[in-house]
C-alpha cells in the first residue's frame, strides 16, 4: 500500500456548496440528502473510491484548458495554446468525510479535432458547455456541443453546466445583459448556469465545487441503489434492517453526548 | 566583611553583660532576689554563664597569634605589590610599542600588494598590447596565406581581450600606433567575416562538405554562432531537401504490384526521418565540440523547419495519390445515413488505415527522438544554469515538438484516421453479425469471435500508431461498439425467449403437428419447419447465452492484454504525464463492459429457469401431491418397492438438464442448475406444506429428499446443502416421535444446529402429522 498525501484544504467540501443564480439550476438543496450524509458517515471504507468523469466542451477560445487550469494549477497563461485532442486532469477532493476524483476531459474545440474528442465523450457523469460572454455567438454553439456531447451518453445520466467565461472583459451592464439570454439557453437546455473569469478566479473554485458535490451525490445515492438491489437478492430483508437499526443508534448517542460536552 | 560582623553580637551582648547585666539576669533581677533557693538558682546560672564567657575568651585568646602572623606576611607583602606595578606599566608600554611596530609593517605590504597587482595588470596589458600587435600581424600574414583558422585564431584572441584594457592603452601615449593597430584588426575581422561567408556559400554551392565543415568550425572563433549554426543547417537542409524529393520521385515511380507499395508513404517518411536522424547524429559532435553543449536545439530548429516542409510535400502527395479526404468525406456520408446504397466497403479502407497509423508511428518515432536529443544536450549545457532558464529551454522545446507543422498535419490526419476506423469496425462488426453462423458441437457461434478479432484488430492499430489520444479514443469507440451495437443484437436474440416445449407444449405441438399434417396432406407435402424451427430458437437461445458469457470474458482478456501493450508503449517513452491516467480511465470503462454482459447473462438465465425449467419442473414437484404420506408399514415397504414419486421425477430432471448441459457452457450450466435447484426447494417445500403424514410418511419423506439431495449434489459443482436447509429440517420434525421430541433439538439443545424455520414455521410443519395433537403442538413452548 503505497501512502497518498492528503487532500489539499481547499479541495474539502462539508456544507453543500451554493448554485450561481436560482434562475437557472439544478438543484435548491442547501444541504447534502440525509441518506447521503448517514451512508458517508458510517461506511467510510466500504464505500469504494467514487471518480466522475466530466467532459468540458465549446468553441475554440472561450477558454475551457483555462477555466481547467486557473482550477487545477492555479495558473492563467495569457497566450492562447490550442488543445489538441484532449488533455486530462484528475482533481482529489474530500466530501463530507469521504475521497472523491473529478475526472476533467478537456476536448479540443477545433473543428479538425471533432473527431478525436468526441470519442471522449461516452460516460460523462458532468457535461460542461463553456462559451465567451464576450461572444456572443458561441453561446449560440453551445446547443450543438451539448447534442453532440448528449449523444454518446445515456438519456439523463448526466448533468449538464452551462459555463460563460472571460467575465472581466465584459462591463456589468453587458454581463447581466447576456446573461439573461445564457439562462433562457440554460433552461433550455436544463442545465444550470455559471458565470466565471478564469483570468481573476472569480467562480472557479466554487463552480466546479459544486459540480463535484452534485456528481459526488448522485453517485453514492446510485451505489446505494444498486447495493440495496444487490442486497435483497442475497440476503434477506431482516438482516439489513437490522444493520440499520444498529446504526442509528449510535448516532443518537453521538448527538446527545455532543450536547453535554 | 563578614569575619568582622559575625562575631559582633555576641561582642555586644557580652558587654552588655557586663555593664546592664545584659545576661540571662539583670541586676534588678538579682536584686529582687529574697528567696534563698532563687538565689542559688541565679548564682548557679551566672556561674554558667562566666564559665561559657571564659571559654570564648580563652579561643579568642588562641586565634590572636594566627592573626598577628597573618598581619606581618601582610606587611611584608607591600613592597612587592609596588614592583609589580611598575612591571605592568611597563608591559603595556612595550605592547603598543609593538603594535605601532606592526600596523607600520603591514601598512607597507599592502602597499607593496597593490603595487605588484598593478604591476601584474601592467604586465598583463603590455602582454595584451603585444598580443593585439602580434594578432595583427598574424591575421594580416594569416590572411595573406589564405590560413583562415589562423586568422580566425587571430581574431578569436583578439575578441577575448579585455575590451577597457584596450580603450585604457589607446589612452596611453602610443594610443595613436595601437589605434591604428586596432582599425586595423577590425577591418581584419570584418574582412574575415565576408571571407568566410563567402567562402561558405560557394562551398555550400558546391556541396563540397570538407570545406562546408572547415568554415563551419571558423564561425564561432568569430562570435557568429547562430549565423554559423543557420547556414550549416541551411546547408544541411539543402541535402535533406535533395534526398527527400530523389524518394517522392522514387514513389512516383513504384510500380503497384510493390511489395511495399501499400505503405509507401509511410516509407517514404521513415526515409525523410532516419535522413534527419542520421544528420544529426553525424554533426551533433562537430556542433558540441566547436559551439560548445546545448546549440543542438538551434539546429534542430533550423532542420525542423526543412522536415516540415518535406513532410507535407509527401502527406499531400499522400492524401492526393490515395483520395484520403474523398474517402473520409465518404465515410461521413456513409455514417450519417443509413441508406446502404452508396455505403463505403470498409474491407477498402484498411490498408490506408494502416499507413496512416504508420505514418504517425514513424513521426511519433521520430520526435521523440529529436526530444531526446535535444533534452540531453541542454542537460549538457545547462548544468550551471539556473532553474528559470532550464524551464525556458523546456518551454522551448515543447513549442517545437507541439507547434511544429509535422505534429499538426499527423494529427490532422489521425482525427481523420479515427473517424473512419470506427466506420470500418462498426461496418465490419456488423458484417460479422450477419454472417453469424453455428456450427453443431461448438457452445459459440462465429460472430463472437469475429468481433472480438475485429476490435482487436482496430484497437491494435490505433496502438500501432503510437499516439496515446487516438488509442483511448478507439478504445472509448469500441467500447460503445460493445457496449451499445453488439450488446443490442446479443439482446434481442435472447428477448426472442426460450421457446417452451413438452407437456403443456406438446399438447401444443402434437396439435399443430395434426394440423401441419392436415394440411400438408390437404397439399400433398409434409412440412416440418414447425418443430425444426422450434428447436433452432432453442438452440439459439443457449448459443447466445454462450455468446454473452464469452463476450464478457473477452472484454476482460483484451483489457488486460491493452494495459501491457501500454505500459509497454509507455515505458518507451511515448505519451504526456497524463497518458496513463487517460488509459486507466478509458480501460476501466471497457472493464465496465463486462459487468454489463454478465448482467445480460443473468437475465438471460432467469429468462430460460422461468419459460423453460420452472414450467416443466414445477408439474413434476406438483406430482407429490397425489402421493400420499399418510400411510402404514404396507404401504411403506410397497413405496419401498415401487417408488411412488421421487425416481421418476430425478429421471425427468436428468433428462431436461442433458439438453442444456450438451448446449450451455460449463460455467452457464453450473449457474442454470444453481438456479434450478434453488426452485426445486422453493417448489417443494410448497407442496409439503399442503400434505399430510403420518410418522411412516415423515420416513418416506425424509427417504425422498435424501435421494433428491444426493442425486442434486452430483449435478452442481455448488454445495447445495444451504438451499435444502430448510426442507431437511421439516424433514426432520416429521420424523419426530412425539411432539415435545422437538425440544430435544430446538433452543439450548439445538448444538450446531440452526434452525432456519420460525417457531411459528415449526407448529406449521409438526401440525402436518396427523398423529400430532394440536393441543400439544399449542402447548410447546419454543
Amino acid at each position: 500500500m503505497h501512502l497518498v498525501p492528503p487532500v489539499s484544504r481547499d479541495r474539502i467540501i462539508s456544507q453543500f456548496p451554493k448554485w450561481y443564480t436560482p434562475e437557472a439550476c439544478l438543484q435548491f438543496k442547501e444541504h447534502f440528502h440525509a441518506q447521503v450524509r448517514t451512508a458517508c458517515q458510517w461506511s467510510t471504507g466500504t464505500l469504494g473510491l467514487k471518480i466522475s468523469k466530466v467532459v468540458v466542451v465549446g468553441d475554440l477560445y472561450v477558454g475551457k484548458t483555462s477555466l481547467i487550469n486557473r482550477f487545477c494549477k492555479d495558473n492563467f497563461d495569457r497566450d492562447y495554446k490550442a488543445t489538441i485532442g484532449v488533455d486530462f486532469e484528475i482533481e482529489r477532493f474530500e466530501i463530507i468525510g469521504v475521497p472523491y476524483n473529478l475526472q476533467i476531459w478537456d476536448t479540443a474545440g477545433q473543428e479538425k479535432f471533432k473527431c478525436i474528442a468526441s470519442a471522449y465523450y461516452r460516460g460523462a457523469e458532468v457535461i460542461i458547455t463553456v462559451f465567451d460572454l464576450a461572444d456572443i455567438r458561441t453561446l449560440d454553439h453551445t446547443k450543438q456541443w451539448l447534442e453532440d456531447a448528449l449523444k454518446e451518453n445515456e438519456p439523463d445520466s448526466s448533468f449538464v453546466f452551462l459555463v460563460g467565461t472571460k467575465k472581466d472583459l465584459v462591463s456589468d451592464a453587458v454581463c447581466e445583459r447576456t446573461e439573461l439570454d445564457a439562462i433562457r439557453f440554460a433552461n433550455e437546455m436544463q442545465a444550470e448556469y455559471w458565470s466565471v473569469s478564469a483570468k481573476t478566479g472569480e467562480n472557479v473554485k466554487q463552480f466546479f465545487s459544486r459540480v463535484a458535490a452534485l456528481a459526488f451525490e448522485q453517485s453514492v445515492i446510485k451505489e446505494l441503489e444498486n447495493s440495496a438491489g444487490h442486497m435483497a437478492q442475497i440476503g434477506t430483508g431482516n438482516l439489513i434492517k437490522l444493520e440499520k437499526n444498529v446504526m442509528e443508534i449510535p448516532e443518537g448517542n453521538t448527538q446527545i453526548s455532543l450536547g453535554c460536552c | 566583611m563578614a569575619a568582622a560582623t559575625a562575631p559582633g553580637p555576641r561582642a555586644l551582648g557580652e558587654e552588655g553583660g557586663g555593664s546592664t547585666a545584659a545576661s540571662a539576669l539583670s541586676m534588678e533581677q538579682i536584686q529582687s532576689l529574697t528567696d534563698l533557693a532563687d538565689l542559688e538558682a541565679a548564682y548557679s546560672r551566672l556561674c554558667e554563664e562566666e564559665k561559657v564567657v571564659q571559654e570564648e575568651l580563652d579561643t579568642l585568646l588562641e586565634q590572636q597569634s594566627t592573626i598577628e602572623n597573618k598581619m606581618v606576611a601582610l606587611h611584608r607583602m607591600g613592597p612587592n605589590l609596588q614592583l609589580i606595578e611598575g612591571d605592568a606599566q611597563q608591559l603595556a608600554g612595550m605592547i603598543t610599542f609593538t603594535c605601532n611596530l606592526a600596523e607600520n609593517v603591514s601598512s607597507k605590504v599592502r602597499q607593496l600588494d597593490l603595487a605588484k597587482n598593478r604591476l601584474y595588470q601592467a604586465i598583463q596589458r603590455a602582454d595584451d598590447i603585444l598580443d593585439l600587435k602580434f594578432c595583427m600581424d598574424g591575421v594580416q600574414t594569416a590572411l595573406r596565406n589564405e590560413d583562415y583558422e589562423q586568422a580566425a585564431a587571430h581574431i578569436h584572441r583578439y575578441l577575448s581581450l579585455d575590451k577597457s584594457v584596450i580603450e585604457l592603452s589607446r589612452q596611453g601615449k602610443e594610443g595613436g600606433i595601437i589605434d591604428a593597430n586596432l582599425k586595423l584588426l577590425q577591418e581584419a575581422e570584418q574582412r574575415l567575416k565576408t571571407i568566410v561567408t563567402e567562402k561558405f556559400d560557394a562551398a555550400m554551392k558546391q556541396g563540397d562538405l570538407p570545406q562546408v565543415e572547415r568554415f563551419f568550425k571558423i564561425f564561432p572563433l568569430l562570435g557568429l554562432h547562430e549565423e554559423g549554426l543557420s547556414k550549416f543547417s541551411e546547408y544541411l537542409c539543402k541535402q535533406v531537401a535533395n534526398k527527400a524529393e530523389e524518394n517522392l520521385q522514387l514513389v512516383m515511380g513504384t510500380d503497384l504490384s510493390d511489395r511495399r507499395a501499400a505503405v509507401i508513404f509511410a516509407d517514404t517518411l521513415t526515409l525523410l526521418f532516419e535522413g534527419i536522424a542520421r544528420v544529426v547524429e553525424t554533426h551533433q559532435p562537430i556542433v558540441e565540440t566547436y559551439y560548445g553543449p546545448g546549440r543542438l536545439y538551434t539546429l534542430i530548429k533550423h532542420l525542423q523547419v526543412e522536415c516540415d516542409q518535406q513532410v507535407e510535400k509527401v502527406v499531400d502527395k499522400f492524401i492526393k495519390e490515395r483520395d484520403y479526404h474523398r474517402q473520409f468525406q465518404q465515410v461521413q456520408n456513409s455514417m450519417m445515413r443509413s441508406s446502404s446504397a452508396e455505403k463505403i466497403e470498409p474491407r477498402e479502407l484498411d490498408p490506408i488505415l494502416t499507413e496512416v497509423t504508420l505514418m504517425n508511428a514513424r513521426s511519433e518515432l521520430y520526435l521523440r527522438f529529436i526530444k531526446r536529443r535535444i533534452i540531453s544536450d541542454f542537460e549538457v549545457g545547462d548544468s550551471m544554469a539556473s532553474e528559470e532558464v532550464k524551464q525556458e529551454h523546456q518551454i522551448y522545446l515543447d513549442k517545437l515538438l507541439n507547434n511544429c507543422l509535422l505534429s499538426r498535419t499527423m494529427q490532422e490526419l489521425i482525427g481523420y484516421y479515427i473517424t473512419m476506423e470506427e466506420y470500418f469496425m462498426r461496418e465490419t462488426v456488423n458484417k460479422a453479425v450477419a454472417m453469424d453462423s453455428y456450427e453443431k458441437g461448438q457452445l459459440t457461434s462465429s460472430m463472437v469471435d469475429d468481433v472480438f478479432y475485429i476490435v482487436k484488430k482496430c484497437i491494435g492499430r490505433a496502438l500501432s500508431s503510437s499516439s496515446i489520444d487516438c488509442l483511448c479514443a478507439m478504445i472509448n469507440h469500441s467500447t460503445t461498439e460493445l457496449e451499445s451495437d453488439f450488446r443490442e443484437v446479443l439482446y434481442n436474440k435472447l428477448k426472442q425467449g426460450f421457446p417452451a416445449t413438452t407437456f403443456q407444449d406438446f399438447q401444443r405441438g402434437v396439435t399443430s403437428a395434426v394440423n401441419i399434417m392436415h394440411s400438408s396432406l390437404q397439399q400433398g407435402k409434409f412440412d416440418t419447419k414447425g418443430i425444426e424451427s422450434t428447436d433452432e430458437a432453442k438452440q439459439s437461445f443457449l448459443v447466445t447465452l454462450n455468446n454473452v458469457e464469452v463476450c464478457s470474458e473477452n472484454i476482460m482478456t483484451l483489457k488486460k492484454t491493452l494495459e501491457s501493450d501500454c505500459s509497454k508503449l509507455l515505458s518507451q517513452g511515448f505519451g504526456g504525464e497524463q497518458a496513463q491516467a487517460k488509459i486507466d480511465s478509458c480501460l476501466a470503462d471497457m472493464a465496465a463492459v463486462s459487468n454489463k454482459f454478465r448482467d445480460l447473462l443473468q437475465e438471460g438465465l432467469n429468462e430460460l429457469n422461468s419459460t423453460a425449467i420452472k414450467p416443466q419442473v414445477k408439474p413434476w414437484i406438483n406430482l407429490f401431491l397425489s402421493v400420499s404420506h399418510n400411510i402404514e408399514e404396507e404401504e411403506f415397504s410397497d413405496y419401498e418397492a415401487n417408488d411412488p414419486w421421487v425416481q421418476q421425477f430425478i429421471v425427468n430432471l436428468e433428462q431436461q438438464m442433458t439438453e442444456f448441459k450438451a448446449g450451455l457452457s460449463p460455467v452457464i450450466y453450473d449457474t442454470l442448475t444453481g438456479l434450478m435447484t434453488s426452485l426445486i426447494a422453493i417448489e417443494l417445500e410448497k407442496v409439503l406444506l399442503k400434505s399430510t403424514f403420518s410418522r411412516l410418511g415423515g420416513l418416506q419423506f425424509d427417504k425422498e429428499l435424501r435421494s433428491l439431495i444426493a442425486y442434486l449434489t452430483t449435478v452442481t459443482t455448488w454445495t447445495i446443502r444451504d438451499k435444502f436447509a430448510r426442507l431437511s429440517q421439516m424433514a426432520t420434525i416429521l420424523n419426530l416421535e412425539r411432539v415435545t421430541e422437538i425440544l430435544d433439538y430446538w433452543g439450548p439443545n439445538s448444538g450446531p444446529l440452526t434452525w432456519r424455520l420460525t417457531p411459528a414455521e415449526v407448529r406449521q410443519v409438526l401440525a402436518l402429522r396427523i398423529d400430532f395433537r394440536s393441543e400439544d403442538i399449542k402447548r410447546l413452548r419454543l
